[in-house]
């Protein structure tokens, strides 16, 4: 018997059986990323003296699935359905696999609850930490501190592998992307335009990781500084890093009531939620450029008068200067920055800002809606759609005066192109219709006004907490139906993808299913 | 330097040769004011004679001064060759504030309130047919009542003018204009003069049909008048409970409907150009609202019966048109009934008639909007247009649309930031925001139960005044004056150069 080693034409014919699915190649590598964070987590629940053996199922399960998934399918077209496809496809499919640790784990499984409700749940929290949301369902009868560590960290990492996003993460490592993987980036984070960090995507992509475990290291070392314990400091590292807002504690920051630790969060905060470029043009020049950034003055400018507002409103209603400053500063930027942390100590504290009047609460609710900067891991509007909205606006009233005058849309010294002006107008038009319509569903489905218009606004923009019942020490449980917690998981994905992937991921599907017997093309 | 700086604000007409474009909008709009104001005091003067006639010589005679000032002050103006459409629309916006503060001044004159702000609320609620108002004139002060709905006909009768005769002619939504004669047919505004005239001719029927309809299911005749007012200009604001009857009830009901539709539906079902009327899609929107919206109310309010469909049409369709007429809740309210009929508010009636909200054809045009720009994220190069009416809308028009909706939720967060600064919780807030700018009242709480504007403090009455008159107008007119205002006041003072000037003067 003669033994042959085989060739590049082996390779060829090995790689030709497989079926041509950009959708599944990306899904099945982006499984087996995320099967990693169950190892980790398996692993640190050994080492506290737990049973991993839940979390190990599902790092195996999950691992295996994406594995099979990833070598019987290569690479196929890249247009822009299927992009669109490839990259709802593959969050849709991360989240619903990311449920496993909790559903093994039996984490949601309290006696008498229905198994629909238990896996609605177990969905619920995977789609806020992927999503970097932060709302969760823990609380009440269901205490986070009652969790394992493992549990725990895997919670905090399903933000972090979000915040900087699942595609980017399949593009680093995927030679075969090549120059199309910028599509997919694009495709993930949708907006102005991602900028290039270096000439090849992959280069791109790897430096965007850099930048973000720089960031997460800075602030784990900072936490750790101002006093709390290492898995705690490196728990919260990941989320804040990821302007996510999941905490080990069911009193999130409040926990602590260090004005410290507040302190190092709200700068990693506003950092998390800039505009990456700028800070790693920072790094290569050696000198601060944010502030020679329009979208970034305006950012900070924003989340300075918010503060200003809430202070002062929140002051002339009794509390003290100096704390009403405090909370001010914290919850402005927690949820000007789409991170979503607490600082209340407890139900009806000055950091529970649903007690707060209706002025602060309107201030806030501003704020949920835009959110931080493109380019960064926040969620919301992002301040440039909200600069450039107002651009047009104006220009738009100036035409009035003078009908055949142009007038460009100006962003500091640069016209903004008629085409993404246009872009951004139609999407802050679904947006506005998407905030609407699921409102009037979320009520439908029993819940009150204030804590519908607060929770969609919340899922849209992936901010952690709601208005009226739902503040920063209640579970999604106690003020929303099931139903209602699955509609709010559905805008969580959406507006983590910023709309279009998801609302277009099934316009591949239908053509493919339309022209079906041209071959395997998705 | 204060002189110099005042010497800039002096305005630039020179006498014996016209004025210009921006003095004679003004002029015609104080003196359009003028006019309609001494209609109204006049009416209300000649109204009172059916009462005590207390007030009717007062205001009779103020009314005849009005009138004068207004005819020799027409006469007297070298009007410009060209008037700006930027003009026009301030001049809309003037005509509308100074219009206010002369009802306003005539409630206090008459004795209906003694308080400033409360006769300003009043009236800018009547003249914009917002049915939040806080006063209530006794049964026997027939001139305030007639004062009340006699404003509210004319602030709907003004809504139809700039919808149709004014807006579409300069410069904004050029395309929902009905111009065509395309297939013989008998356009309503072909151009302004007959725009006009269509307008006049119209709304008096519907207004008196809607009398004589109330007449004749039981109202005297006085009290139907005044509730045909309210209900043709969309207004809301009646005395009383006038509604207690179910036959009057339905001629509410029918009569808000028929208000509620596009003047331009009436217009060809007299002209007896019906055919295909149905196959207008915001046609078919607007009665579908209408259905739709009974159905969902009258199943989260656990409604039922004959008594129970048409309390619930009633408050839809008083929802759906944005007249607003109070309707006490009946049932147990889920928490999505007054989150229905808040959305039915804020998405508004037909285009072209006197409702207020959104409306339903820029809906529509958002619709388009929103599907087209995700059709170019599949294709980027798609050459796309959007067509409503079977016609092609202008890309000047669908980005003034989508202008329309960022000013909308900005003046309606800005509405509901102040107002919940000044005590209102959140939820009220929210309410009372969208209700100013869709002018459709009342505002009800989470369970149901009506809100009163006089339990809130005046300074919140004060501040949801500018979303009334914004929404009124249909936004542009009032934004074009505020930033021809800000434009001309830079441009006269030139504050910096004026500055810098004097600096080198002084050194």
């Amino acid at each position: 018997m003669t033994y042959r080693r085989s060739g590049p034409r082996d390779r060829t014919a090995r790689q030709r059986d497989r079926v041509r699915s950009t959708t599944a190649h990306v899904t099945g590598l982006a499984l087996m990323f995320i099967s990693g964070g169950m190892l980790l987590s398996a692993v640190v629940e050994y080492v506290d003296g737990t049973s991993g053996t839940a979390l190990l199922l599902a790092a195996v399960v999950t691992a295996v699935l994406g594995t099979m998934l990833w070598r019987s399918t290569r690479p196929g077209v890249l247009d822009h359905a299927t992009i669109f496809t490839a990259v709802g496809t593959t969050w849709l499919v991360a989240s619903a696999f990311g449920a496993l640790p909790y559903l093994f784990a039996g984490t949601f499984a309290v006696a008498g609850r229905p198994w629909a409700v238990v896996l609605a749940d177990a969905l619920f929290e995977s789609i806020s930490g992927y999503s970097c949301t932060g709302s969760t369902v823990f609380g009440g009868h269901n205490l986070i501190g009652d969790q394992g560590s493992g549990v725990l960290l895997y919670r905090q990492l399903t933000q972090w592998a979000g915040g900087m996003g699942i595609v980017v993460l399949v593009v680093t490592v995927l030679p075969s992307l090549r120059a199309s993987g910028l599509g997919l980036i694009d495709a993930e984070a949708p907006g102005m335009g991602v900028d290039r960090l270096a000439p090849r995507v992959r280069d791109t992509a790897t430096r965007f990781w850099k930048l973000y475990a720089g960031l997460t290291a800075l602030i784990a070392f900072g936490l750790l500084a101002a006093g709390m314990g290492p898995f705690d400091a490196i728990a919260h590292a990941l989320t804040t890093a990821s302007t996510g807002g999941f905490s080990t504690r069911d009193a999130s920051i409040g926990h602590w009531d260090s004005l410290g630790v507040e302190l190092v969060l709200v700068v990693a905060m506003v950092l998390g939620a800039a505009n990456f470029t700028l800070h790693w043009r920072s790094l290569s020049l050696k000198r601060v450029v944010h502030f020679r950034d329009h979208e970034f003055r305006g950012y900070l400018a924003i989340l300075g008068l918010g503060t200003l507002l809430v202070t002062g409103m929140l002051t002339m209603d009794g509390m003290g200067i100096g704390r009403a400053l405090r909370m001010a500063v914290f919850n402005v930027v927690t949820l000007g920055t789409s991170s979503g942390f607490g600082n209340a100590t407890g139900a009806e504290s000055s950091g529970d800002f649903v007690r707060w009047a209706a002025g602060p609460q309107m201030i806030l609710l501003f704020l949920m809606v835009f959110g931080g900067c493109t380019g960064s891991t926040a969620g919301g509007v992002k301040v440039m759609r909200l600069r450039v909205g107002m651009a047009d606006a104006y220009r738009t009233l100036r035409a009035f005066r003078r009908p055949r005058a142009l007038y460009p849309v100006w962003q500091g010294a640069r016209t903004v192109p008629e085409a993404i002006v246009a872009r951004i107008a139609g999407f802050m038009v679904v947006y506005g219709m998407l905030v609407v319509v699921g409102t009037m569903v979320v009520t439908a489905l029993g819940t009150d006004l204030v804590t519908a218009v607060g929770g969609v606004i919340g899922a849209l923009g992936n901010m952690g907490p709601a208005l009226g019942e739902v503040g920063p020490t209640d579970s999604f449980v106690d003020g929303f139906s099931t139903p209602a917690r699955m509609v709010l998981a559905v805008l969580m994905l959406v507006g983590r993808l910023e709309i279009f992937p998801m609302l277009l991921m099934l316009v591949a599907p239908y053509r493919s299913l339309r022209g079906a017997g041209r071959g395997g093309r998705s | 330097m204060i002189r110099t700086v005042l010497a800039g604000l002096r305005p630039t007409t020179v006498p014996g040769l016209r004025w210009s474009s921006r003095v004679t909008a003004g002029a015609l709009a104080l003196v359009a004011a003028a006019g309609m104001f001494s209609v109204l005091a006049t009416a209300s003067g000649l109204a009172d004679l059916l009462g005590n006639g207390d007030d009717t010589v007062l205001l009779v005679t103020l009314g005849g001064l009005a009138g004068l000032a207004s005819s020799i002050g027409f006469t007297r103006i070298r009007s410009a060759q060209r008037i700006r459409d930027a003009d026009v629309l301030g001049g809309v916006t003037l005509c509308l504030l100074i219009l206010i503060v002369m009802v306003g001044a005539l409630h206090l004159l008459i004795g209906t309130t003694g308080s400033f702000v409360d006769a300003l609320a009043d009236a800018t609620a009547g003249l914009t047919t917002t049915a939040l108002g806080v006063l209530s004139p006794d049964a026997g002060d027939h001139a305030g009542r007639f004062l009340r709905a006699g404003s509210q006909w004319i602030g709907g009768f003004g809504a139809l003018m700039v919808a149709v005769a004014i807006l579409p002619f300069f410069g904004a939504e050029r395309e929902f204009a009905d111009r065509s004669r395309l297939g013989g047919r008998r356009p309503l505004a072909p151009n302004r003069r007959t725009a006009v005239r269509n307008i006049v001719y119209l709304h008096g029927v519907v207004s008196v049909g809607t009398w004589v309809g109330f007449t004749l299911a039981g109202l005297g005749a006085f009290d139907a008048l005044m509730v045909a007012m309210a209900t043709v200009s969309t207004g809301g604001m009646v005395d009383g409970d006038p509604f207690a009857s179910p036959a009057v009830q339905y001629v509410a009901i029918i009569g808000m409907a028929v208000t509620g539709t596009s003047l331009v539906v009436l217009w060809r079902l007299v002209v007896g150009r019906s055919r295909g009327l149905l196959r207008s899609v915001e046609l078919r929107v607007y009665l579908g609202l209408l259905v739709l919206g009974t159905a969902l109310f009258l199943l989260w309010t656990g409604g039922s019966g004959p008594d129970g469909i048409r309390r619930a049409a009633f408050t839809v369709t008083a929802a759906v048109t944005t007249t607003g007429f109070p309707s006490a809740p009946s049932g147990t309210w889920a928490a999505a009934a007054p989150v229905l009929l808040l959305g039915l508010v804020s998405i508004g009636p037909m285009t072209g008639s006197t409702g207020g909200g959104f409306q339903i054809m820029r809906h529509r045009a958002l619709l388009q909007i929103a599907l087209r720009e995700m059709v170019r994220q599949l294709h980027p190069r798609v050459v796309s247009r959007v067509r409503l009416g079977g016609r092609v809308v202008a890309e000047s028009t669908l980005s003034q649309i989508v202008v329309v909706q960022f000013l909308v939720v900005s003046v309606v967060f800005a509405t509901a930031t102040m107002v919940a600064a000044m005590g209102l919780d959140l939820a009220t807030a929210l309410g009372v925001a969208v209700h100013a700018i869709s002018t459709g009242g009342p505002v009800r709480a989470l369970d149901g139960s009506l809100l009163d504007p006089t339990d809130w403090s005046a300074p919140v009455r004060l501040a949801i005044l500018p979303a009334m008159v914004i929404g009124r107008l249909s936004i542009y007119p009032v934004m074009v004056a505020a930033s021809s205002t800000v434009s001309v006041v830079r441009h006269r003072v030139r504050l910096r150069r004026r500055i810098r000037a004097y600096r080198g003067r002084t050194r």
